[in-house]
């Protein structure tokens, strides 16, 4: 499951977890860039849908990088993360998200996408993130 | 490392041989508190980000998993599954840690289960979550 999307490279990450659970893919130019992951069997529930587990991992890690892009690099936080499950993501999809950014702010970012799998919407999460910018 | 060769105090491993609980466990379920069910994990290094807490996603994934186990034993073992999850991060959760999910059912419908979670790492509130679960094998209606 290591091959990359079309289009794809691998995405540079940082924390053991990530690394642990991915890996994740990006595409596209920083502020713009969409994120990946294929569903393996580590990732599923026992009716081999994905974990939700898994989904919010992956929201936190693709919804942190698009906020790391949009602030310099700054150090942040998640705050808040709220997942809506609409639908089961299968086995062996390609899981994707564009990262929208609603707001930001000195001190938060406002975050949210639409996470699709083979091009299903299978999740809609929003996310605050708090920042620590230099005084 | 830390040793996670012996599960923590009062902790059974969860029964399940597949998918993600194997692979982000061992989970153990510990037994309840009143209306408070418990399910924890010992904090290991995969289990951490850079800034050396535990990784966010590791933290909903086991309030994900009290919240769907507590639901599931409140129906008799009939299938549930997460619609809505919402988790507020309050505090840093270290390595080496038992981080431990308390799980209480704030209201149950004939469809859906409201549930309400406190992460605990130690004495230490990290994330507080609220869900709403659907019960997939409705009973029909009488």
């Amino acid at each position: 499951m290591r091959a990359l999307p079309e289009g794809y490279v691998e995405a540079r990450l940082i924390d053991p977890f990530e690394l642990y659970v991915g890996p994740v893919f990006a595409r596209g130019d920083a502020g713009a860039r969409t994120y990946a992951f294929r569903v393996d069997e580590r990732h599923v529930n026992a009716r081999s849908g994905v974990h939700g587990g898994m989904l919010l991992t992956f929201a936190d890690c693709a919804l942190g990088q698009a906020v790391w892009d949009a602030t310099d690099n700054a150090p942040s936080v998640t705050l808040n993360m709220q997942g809506h499950f609409l639908k089961p993501a299968r086995l062996g999809a390609l899981v994707e998200v564009a990262p929208e950014l609603t707001h930001k702010t000195r001190g938060f970012v406002f975050a949210r996408g639409i996470f699709t799998a083979d091009g299903e919407p299978v999740m809609s999460a929003t996310s605050l993130w708090k920042l620590f910018l230099p005084r | 490392m830390s040793d996670t060769s012996a599960p923590p105090p009062g902790g059974t491993p969860i029964p399940t041989t597949i998918g993600f609980n194997v692979f982000v466990g061992p989970i153990y379920q510990f037994d309840d508190e009143g209306d408070t069910s418990r399910f924890g994990f010992v904090a290991e290094t995969r289990h951490m980000n850079s800034a050396g807490a535990v990784h966010g996603g590791m933290l909903m994934t086991i309030a994900d998993v009290a919240m769907t186990r507590t639901a599931r034993a409140s129906v008799g073992g009939r299938r549930c599954t997460t619609v809505s999850l919402n988790c507020d991060f309050i505090a840093a959760a270290k390595e080496g840690e038992t981080v431990m999910a308390r799980v209480r059912i704030t209201r149950r419908t004939r469809s859906l289960v409201f549930l309400t979670t406190d992460v605990m790492a130690g004495d230490r509130l990290a994330l507080s979550a609220t869900g709403i679960w659907k019960i997939l094998d409705v009973e029909p209606a009488q």
